[in-house]
């Protein structure tokens, strides 16, 4: 009888629980989707790092649930309360509180298995695509293939358990506490307003865009420390932007719907002070759920464009970050002949088209490593560079970081000359060359190298080794094992020069092209991924958020607009305030997460477009994230839209 | 006298087939200018369903209703909502108040509706409020007033337009005896002192003695109708009573 009972009230409830049951349809569906990727063995088997991809997305998974299960229990609320009275009359007829209490959960335990179920079948076919997506980009062939994940379900099911629990849980204490009176009368209490002085809250926004300044300042530090200290900055930046998000939301609204009333002009043209007096309302009533929803979307479109641009950014550098097929790099004054072995090592595994074997020269006193034209531009070649001249007493500088690039231009333009070892030097006709070179390790160490001509460079301390190859092929992601398993193996026994002493500590280190591909294509689709899911969820659930908060005033506001009918405002004209006032409440928790995104877009431009080497790609990235987002978010304002004109001009209801 | 409300033979059915309901069977009648009317009847004799015919929110099965000379049965659906807030005003039970405006802003609303010069507003919203003796709460939201100023703030807003008809249905339902009696003197202070015409739908009788003449309905007819005339107002309440018990009234309608 009671299972009758709660379905016939699903059905008929279904108006309340629509955007409900797609809500966490979606959220379960991403859920696994995602899962599913992170534990597709295909995947995993694609290169020795994807399991950041899993770990990603599990501890994602995990903050997902937990987010998820406040809008749960926020969304069972809701809907208690569009049922107050029916729930009442239960009661009222002599039904327990407990069989009241188990006759809600039951219904709500049905959307959700509903939900579950659908969300997982749905989740498949989209995990199907991930899938598809994550082969495109490591070009390996593939075809749409549905397959199901058991360990992803069982985990997705644990999660859906564990969030939906928790807010069913809130919510039958919030029915076992609820007395009948309430129920019944609840809607007929009044609203009442908060009154803060005007000057206070100009004072709280005044501190707000302070906050968030100062904010931004704090992070424009932190991004050029590179200590840990930059994680006090980054994480205090973080704290007082999102604070300021919270207090301008709460305060501005307000101070724009003070704004506009003040005017008589303005506050009685036409509808708007019906229109001011509905804006009011809501924000007065829900401005705290509209400032939490602010920081939400916040987080969420600075994830997405983050994490595709950092993932794409990723993506288009690692020809950058790995230019040579293979480089062995020995902080150590090691003979050349040392590093015959390591070359015979790599050509017993893959053809060798050229090598050059050089030193990095240390500049006395100053932290500078130098190499010689000729080895400069040994490697040029083997890059496919063109090679370049000077004469015996110029230099040039190699700097591929354009962060110090510009201090070396200003530092040139003031002085064009160095004196090394006693000798003037000047600056080449092109003193600085840009071109990738991986300048960390292997043509330099400090993200530079001065480039001198080899009679100069003779004169100074080889205290660095390196070995650079290009092979016949590409080579081989495992080559990069080997051959530190050679380095650190017996079998090779390095000599240290005539004259020289070994450091107390050497330092080695390799690189092959292979292997960084495909662990930057790991790393691209980590970052990606990762900021895909947990951005669009977080999406979803802030969309979910204000739709029902909408739909919980939807009967105060049918009766208001009953009230207007009958003054006379025509039905086009009522349709056209809902719109009005729909797009308001929707768009006003948008305004500073839309300006930050923006702010942010021409940000990472403007200080990372120059090293990132695909052209275009952070404003590309930026539109993209843009694009999902509003897909998402005006689906949902459109499905509120529609709902709430369906409901407040029914003609029966007026 | 001029005709400002004229009632010609309208029925009113709901449903189809075998299932009809009369709600108005063949009403008519006219209400002068300046007249406050009263409507009485037991639930279900069909009061608020002529009041809806009247105020457009419903729509006749035959018959016209012709205010001012015109015919709002054929008022097309477009031009409705002007006809409404250019000619009626209306007062209802619950008060019909928004809660999202202050009793001042409520005032205002047909001002703005019916794009009245903001210079205007506010001096008129001033001038109704203090003949309705509500000026010290205009700035209080309504529900920070009583239910008695709820209902003067809509008296307010029903008149400040100035329509040609005010229609109240139920006005005293929710309100009690001393607010009732208050609200009736000031119905009637509009009616008499502004020259305002008023049709009230009412089951009280004390309520109904307020009104210049009553209409009694039952069964959706004109049972019959009385004039207070030169009657003071206890004599046209004691007539009341006798027509409600003869129409079958029991207590519950005396009181």
């Amino acid at each position: 009888m009671y299972a009758k009972l709660a379905f016939k009230n699903i059905r008929r409830s279904l108006r309340d629980y629509i955007i409900y049951f797609v809500t966490i349809t979606l959220t379960a569906a991403l859920m696994y989707a995602f899962l599913a990727l992170g534990f597709s063995q295909d995947i995993i088997a694609m290169s020795e790092n994807m399991s950041m991809l899993t770990s990603g997305i599990l501890i994602l998974s995990v903050l997902i649930a937990f987010m998820t299960s406040f809008v749960i229990g926020y969304a069972i609320r809701f809907m208690l309360g569009q049922r107050k009275k029916e729930l009442a009359t239960y009661e009222l007829m002599g039904m327990e509180v407990k069989t009241v209490r188990n006759l809600f959960l039951a219904e709500n335990t049905i959307i959700g298995g509903c939900a579950f179920l659908l969300g997982s079948l749905i989740g498949t076919g989209l995990s199907g695509l991930l899938n598809q997506l994550v082969k495109n980009i490591f070009d390996v062939p593939h075809t749409y293939r549905v397959f199901f994940s058991f360990q992803a379900w069982a985990i997705t099911f644990l999660f859906f358990a564990l969030m939906y629990g928790f807010g069913m849980l809130r919510v039958a204490k919030v029915i076992r506490r609820r007395k009948v009176v309430d129920l019944l009368y609840d809607s007929q209490k009044n609203e009442e307003y908060s009154f803060r002085p005007v000057r206070w809250r100009i004072l709280d926004t005044l501190i707000s865009i302070a906050a968030m300044a100062i904010g931004a300042a704090l992070l424009a530090k932190g991004l050029h420390i590179q200590s840990n200290q930059a994680w006090l900055y980054l994480g205090g930046a973080c704290l007082l932007i999102i604070g300021g998000i919270y207090e301008l939301h709460r305060q501005f609204p307000f101070l724009l719907y003070q704004f506009a009333k003040r005017n008589p002009y303005r506050k009685y043209k036409g509808e708007n002070l019906f229109f001011l007096g509905q804006i009011g309302r809501r924000i007065q009533s829900t401005g705290r759920t509209m400032a939490v929803v602010a920081i939400l979307l916040t987080v969420s479109l600075a994830t997405m464009f983050v994490g595709l641009t950092t993932g794409a950014g990723y993506k288009a550098n690692m020809e950058a970050y790995y230019p040579y097929d293979v480089g062995v790099a020995i902080d150590a004054p090691l003979t050349k002949d040392s590093m015959e072995p390591i070359f015979s090592f790599v050509e017993a595994r893959s053809a060798v088209a050229d090598s050059v074997v050089f030193y990095l020269y240390s500049v006395p006193d100053v932290p500078i490593d130098a190499l010689s034209l000729s080895d400069y531009n040994h490697l040029r070649k083997i890059l496919g560079l063109s090679l370049v001249s000077m004469n015996k007493n110029q230099f040039l500088i190699h700097c591929d970081t354009w962060v110090i690039r510009k201090e070396f231009q200003k530092a040139l333009e003031q002085k064009p000359e160095i004196t090394l070892n006693g000798q003037t030097l000047y600056a080449a006709k092109t003193p600085i060359m840009t071109e990738p070179m991986e300048q960390y390790q292997m043509a330099g160490t400090e993200g530079y190298v001065i480039v001198v001509p080899d009679k100069i460079a003779e004169q100074l301390s080889e205290n660095k080794i390196r070995l650079v190859m290009k092979l016949e092929n590409d080579g081989y992601p495992e080559l990069k094992g080997e051959l530190q398993r050679f380095l650190n193996s017996n079998e090779w026994r390095p000599k240290i020069q005539t004259g020289y002493e070994w450091p107390e500590r050497v330092t080695s280190g390799v690189t092959v092209k292979a292997w960084g591909v495909a662990n930057s294509l790991t790393g691209f689709t980590t970052i990606s991924f990762c900021g895909l899911y947990l951005s669009i969820i977080f999406i979803i659930l802030s969309c979910a958020v204000l739709a029902f908060e909408q739909l919980s005033a939807i009967d105060k506001n049918r009766n208001n607009y009953k009230v207007i009918n009958q003054l006379g405002v025509p039905v086009q004209k009522q349709v056209s305030l809902i719109r009005k006032e729909l797009s308001t409440i929707f768009f006003i928790p948008l305004l500073l997460p839309i300006l930050l995104t923006v702010l942010l877009i021409f940000g990472a431009q403007i200080y990372f477009g120059e090293a990132i080497l695909q052209e275009g790609l952070v404003p590309l990235y930026g539109m993209i994230t843009i694009l999902v987002f509003c897909v998402i978010y005006f689906t949902y304002f459109g499905a509120t839209l529609f709902l709430f004109k369906r409901v407040i001009l029914r003609q029966e209801m007026r | 006298m001029r005709e400002i409300l004229k009632i010609c033979y309208i029925k009113k059915y709901y449903g189809m087939d075998s299932n009809v309901t009369k709600a108005i069977q063949d009403i008519s009648f006219s209400v002068d200018e300046g007249e406050f009317v009263g409507i009485m009847g037991a639930s279900g004799s069909g009061k608020t369903t002529l009041l809806n015919c009247i105020s457009t929110i419903d729509t006749v099965t035959s018959g016209h209703i012709y205010l001012d000379g015109i015919d709002v049965t054929e008022i097309k659906e477009k031009e409705i909502a002007r006809f409404r807030r250019e000619n009626l005003g209306f007062i209802f039970q619950d008060f019909n108040l928004l809660d999202t405006l202050t009793i001042s802003e409520n005032i205002a609303l047909p001002l703005t509706i019916n794009k009245i010069s903001p210079d205007q507003i506010d001096r008129r919203v001033q001038d109704i409020a203090g003949k309705l003796n509500i000026t010290d709460i205009l700035e209080k939201y309504p529900y920070q007033v009583s239910g008695g100023q709820k209902q003067r703030c809509a008296c307010a807003r029903a008149i400040i337009h100035q329509p040609k008809l005010i229609l109240a249905d139920e006005p005293t339902g929710a309100l009690d005896s001393h607010s009732t009696q208050m609200l009736l003197s000031t119905i009637q202070s509009i009616n008499e002192e502004l020259g305002v015409t008023i049709l009230m739908v009412t089951h009280d009788a004390f309520s109904a003695s307020y009104a210049k003449r009553i209409l009694f309905l039952r069964d959706g007819k004109i049972f019959t109708e009385i004039s207070k005339g030169s009657d003071s107002r206890q004599s046209l309440f004691g007539k009341i009573l006798n027509i409600l018990t003869m129409m079958g009234g029991g207590v519950s309608d005396v009181c």
